[in-house]
């Protein structure tokens, strides 16, 4: 009896976890976002995970073939790449936009770089990021229900109110994968099951709230907080994004640095970035620190640290509260006191604050509505505007928003004219916003900028008199923008030459302004 | 004191097969094998030669030096060659090889209960030395020379270990249920040699009819108790032990009695009783004979020189309808695979796995690159970097491996290839590792001379 044995180094047995079932796991908790996407977005959003998808897949395979590798695609982190890819993209992109964007991660970022394991940043982020730079305009058109409007994160930078409920569902205008709950449902799975280290998320998440209730000028105000995270990635950047094994430190210390830098990037660029789409940005910046980190932030063994020498030469152990050094004690209280203070002086300016504003917008209408004495929002007028719900007004006007409009009345309480004030999302550099004033016989008084940060030289000159004096005593329901000049009638506008964009965004908010007080304040 | 030490795995401890097979003693049949070198350090120097008759109980091969320790006759018989072998670490060595008469005979002088009421510490050490045991832990280091440190007065614990936190074996389990007093007393004995000491017997809590026994048979007992431990591999590595009863962390340049504490396996206390009490020179030890290939898995108390093969036919060879693909001496985590079963067992063969499956090779197939995952970081007990340990040995960074990543403090649990999703061969990339520095180190040290 002397069968032939295998020969092998201990340990002899395995775990049963392994490659191909991390990424399942990871997989199936996506699968609540994936399914909330699908079920908001509709069969777009289907068909954009599955071109992502297949194409990483494919991707990987192919490469595989070419350079002679041995075939990976059964681990199926390729379909982790690719779904990660799709639930960061909005429902409405054109097919070709997954299709590159899954080339890209895989092929690029992925596999050039040596495959698993050796990608030097997230995959899927970067593939975001090349999209997003690539493909600027069909990359950041959202829509829910079939209709556009700005994202959350848009909303809350415009200083408008978000409502949170929606973003906790997801059905609000967004990435495929923006229901906040389906998210955090599967990072806590993936966290309880230790697939993704705790030290990572929770850093990630602490930090931004910190950084934007200290820096935020709102305090720790739980409404406006809870915006911030559940609005533009943050969720799916701290679960999914920052946790990916590659490119995330491997000590805890290491770990915990990590996020917390995520964090305060994130934070950085949300209070005074432009971009909704920050977040990714803070997450691939981070990954490029993480090599720094383990070269670094080595955790010695534990028989080499301070604690255990002082045991081995009977030094008694010190409480861990006198551990901690007394200005990291000294500091948190500041920092903590200083938030609380803010919080504070938020909620008592708050009411102030909203009374100045208020002035500021009377003032800008009484420039363009002269007569008026007091300027009053009828019921109908106010119903109106809630039944656009935020979204893009009419569907000649690009994305114009109707923020607020009043019947303007003078001393004697006699109807003087109507203010409108408007917001177009297709200026060159940012939002423009500005009010028009008309008579009461429907005449263009004028209009006056609330908002303009155009291009110096360039579209800023909108706001010249030369440009707005166009729009001066006009009897007209709409005016043409003439990009060749020549303007003669009435209601041709010359556009500013070298800046067309910003020209036409300004005409359509008009146009969208006017449009509204023919169609809804003068008939009524 | 700790709950328990940090990292650590939890495998199937597969104790279920043989932990209520009962300890019954194993007498061989044919032929005994002696290895010189059962121990660490100097291998014995044999005694005996060709045609000398032997009996049970006798010193066929002498300690060589101050770290080595005695070889005994565990049948009586006649030598039949002092020639290579192959052995159960897969080499030819040096042993004794006797033809047994089946007839046991023992030397004169042991068996007797002896009054120990005014032992000294020189008749313990001695009767130690002559007994010739050795950590039966596995490791085989002279108890002797454990029992002897610089400084006796600095030792505050004297750790039995019974955690037995190897997958499937089972043998020290059935030995404290079985022979409770006798460790206890044992532990007395040795408590006799350090003053300052307190003895406490660490058992992990999946055993708890032993820890029970052990309890029972410390009630009352001021010096020594039971410290039930969570079920935890590597529980029953000494570092582990220390850090939880001591709470001290050492390097690998360190021993466990800088730290002031003595850790010795249950069995090993057993024999240091058997050998102070009776005269009773180590030639028997458990023996937990398991794995699902074998038809009944069992405990024995197996007699050193008795070839596996006659004791896996004793439990009924291996079970109808399965092939065995690996053989292991000891349990999965720490043991290592047999090349053949023609091998005798020797003093730290505590037990013998045979296995329908090679999970190692299944892990090879599934190989994958490292994910950076960081499980690895985890679970090791040692709190060290698996993962940027490999990638230092990968780019051949040896220095920063050994200075800065302290790599050869990796004791070679095993935990971190137990639980690498990748399936990537961590511990046996730092075994490796560490044999070729310390190979590099002591030419560089020769050389000098």
């Amino acid at each position: 009896m002397n069968p032939a044995l295998n020969i092998s180094a201990g340990p002899h047995v395995r775990d049963r976890r392994s490659t191909a079932s991390v990424m399942l796991c990871v997989i199936l908790a996506l699968m609540p976002a994936t399914i909330a996407g699908v079920w908001f977005h509709g069969l777009k959003a289907l068909y954009v995970v599955l071109a992502s998808v297949i194409t990483c897949v494919l991707s990987e395979f192919v490469f595989d073939v070419i350079v002679k590798k041995p075939n990976t695609i059964l681990d199926g982190s390729a379909v982790v790449t690719g779904l990660l890819l799709a639930l960061s993209l909005s429902a409405s992109v054109p097919l070709y936009i997954p299709i590159i964007g899954g080339i890209f991660a895989i092929v690029v970022v992925k596999c050039c770089f040596g495959g698993l394991g050796k990608n030097f940043v997230n995959p899927a982020l970067a593939a975001r990021c090349f999209l997003l730079i690539s493909f600027g305009r069909v990359m950041t058109v959202y829509e829910v229900d079939g209709v556009s409007a700005a994202t959350p994160v848009a909303d809350l930078l415009a200083g408008k109110s978000v409502d949170i409920i929606k973003l906790l569902i997801g059905n609000n205008c967004g990435v495929i994968g923006s229901s906040i709950l389906g998210l955090a449902l599967g990072g806590l799975f993936l966290w309880i099951f230790d697939i993704i280290h705790g030290q990572i998320c929770f850093s990630v998440i602490i930090a931004f709230l910190l950084f934007v209730g200290l820096f935020g000028g709102q305090g720790f105000d739980p409404g406006f907080l809870a915006a911030n995270l559940f609005g533009g990635g943050v969720i799916m950047g701290a679960f999914f994004m920052a946790t990916d094994y590659t490119t995330s430190p491997v000590s805890r210390l290491g770990q915990t640095i990590y996020g917390v830098l995520i964090g305060v990037l994130g934070g950085v660029f949300r209070l005074f970035g432009t971009s909704a789409d920050s977040f990714s940005y803070s997450v691939i910046i981070a990954n490029l620190f993480t090599p720094l980190i383990d070269m670094y932030i080595l955790p010695k063994p534990f028989a080499y640290r301070k604690s255990a020498i002082a045991a081995m030469n009977g030094v008694e152990k010190k409480p861990l509260l006198k551990r901690i050094p007394k200005p990291v004690v000294v500091l948190t209280v500041i920092t903590l006191l200083a938030g609380l203070a803010l919080s504070g002086v938020y909620s008592m300016t708050k009411d102030s604050i909203e009374a100045q504003e208020k002035a500021a917008a009377t003032a800008a209408y009484k420039a363009v509505c002269p007569d008026a004495e007091t300027f009053e929002e009828t019921e109908d007028v106010k119903a109106a505007i809630e039944a656009l719900a935020g979204g893009v007004y009419g569907s000649s006007f690009g994305r114009c928003y109707i923020n607020e409009a009043y019947e303007a009345k003078d001393a004697s309480g006699n109807t003087a004219g109507y203010v409108v004030n408007v917001t177009t999302a297709d200026g060159n550099d940012e939002n423009i916003s500005l009010a028009v004033g008309v008579k009461a016989d429907g005449t263009v008084n004028c209009i006056s900028f609330t908002e303009l940060n155009e291009t110096p030289g360039m579209g800023m000159r909108c706001g010249e008199p030369e440009f707005m004096s166009h729009f001066e005593n006009k009897a007209v329901k709409e005016f043409k923008l003439l990009k060749g000049g020549g303007a003669s009638a009435d209601d041709e506008i010359d556009a500013i030459s070298g800046a067309t964009v910003t020209s036409s965004a300004v005409v359509n908010a008009v146009n969208a302004g006017l449009d509204f007080i023919h169609s809804v304040m003068m008939e009524g | 004191m700790r709950k328990t030490f940090r990292g650590g795995v939890h495998p199937d401890d597969a104790k279920a097969l043989s932990r209520d097979a009962a300890l019954r003693e194993y007498l061989p049949k044919g032929e005994c094998v002696y290895p010189l070198a059962q121990h660490i350090g100097k291998p014995a120097k044999a005694v005996v030669k060709k045609n000398d008759p032997v009996l049970v109980g006798q010193v066929i091969a002498e300690a060589d030096g101050f770290v080595s320790a005695n070889i005994i006759a565990s049948c009586s018989g006649k030598v039949k060659a002092v020639e290579k072998r192959r052995t159960i670490s897969g080499a030819m060595q040096e042993c004794i090889v006797v033809e047994n008469d089946g007839l046991f005979t023992e030397t004169e002088g042991f068996g007797e209960r002896r009054d120990i009421s005014a032992v000294t510490k020189e008749e313990i050490l001695g009767a130690v030395k002559a007994a010739g045991i050795i950590g039966l832990g596995g490791a085989g280091f002279p108890t002797h020379v454990k029992l002897a440190p610089k400084d006796p007065g600095a030792i505050r614990y004297v750790i039995a270990n019974g955690a037995e936190c190897e997958p499937y074996l089972t043998g020290n389990d059935q030995l404290m249920r079985a022979e409770a007093d006798a460790i206890t007393e044992g532990m007395e004995i040795v408590l006799k040699l350090f003053p300052e000491a307190k003895g406490v017997i660490a058992i992990e809590k999946n055993k708890p009819e032993a820890i029970a026994a052990m309890e029972a048979a410390c009630a009352g007992k001021e010096n020594v108790s039971v410290l039930a431990l969570p079920t935890k591999y590597p529980q029953g590595g000494e570092r582990s032990l220390i850090d939880v009863v001591a709470g001290k962390d050492f390097p690998i340049t360190a021993l466990p009695a800088d730290a002031g504490c003595i850790v010795d396996n249950v069995g090993t206390i057993y024999a240091i009783q058997r050998a102070v009490c009776y005269g009773e020179p180590l030639f028997k030890h458990v023996l937990t004979l398991t794995g699902e290939a074998v038809a009944t898995p069992a405990n024995f108390i197996v007699r050193d020189g008795t070839l596996v093969t006659e004791l896996i036919e004793e439990c009924g060879g291996i079970k109808e309808g399965l092939e065995l693909k690996k053989a292991l001496a000891g349990g999965p985590m720490m043991g290592f695979a047999l090349t053949s079963l023609e091998v005798p067992v020797v003093k730290t063969t505590n037990g013998i796995t045979l296995l329908p499956n090679d999970a190692v090779a299944e892990a090879d197939e599934m190989m994958t690159a490292c994910l950076h995952c960081g499980r690895c970081t985890t679970v090791c007990p040692q709190g060290l970097l698996p993962q940027i340990m490999a990638e230092a040995v990968d780019m051949g960074d040896f220095e920063r491996y050994e200075k800065k990543l302290y790599g050869l403090d990796c004791i070679a649990c095993g935990c971190c290839t137990y639980v690498c999703p990748a399936k990537r061969p961590l511990t046996q990339i730092f075994k490796h590792t560490k044999a070729e520095i310390m190979a590099k180190k002591r030419a560089a040290a020769g050389g000098k001379k």
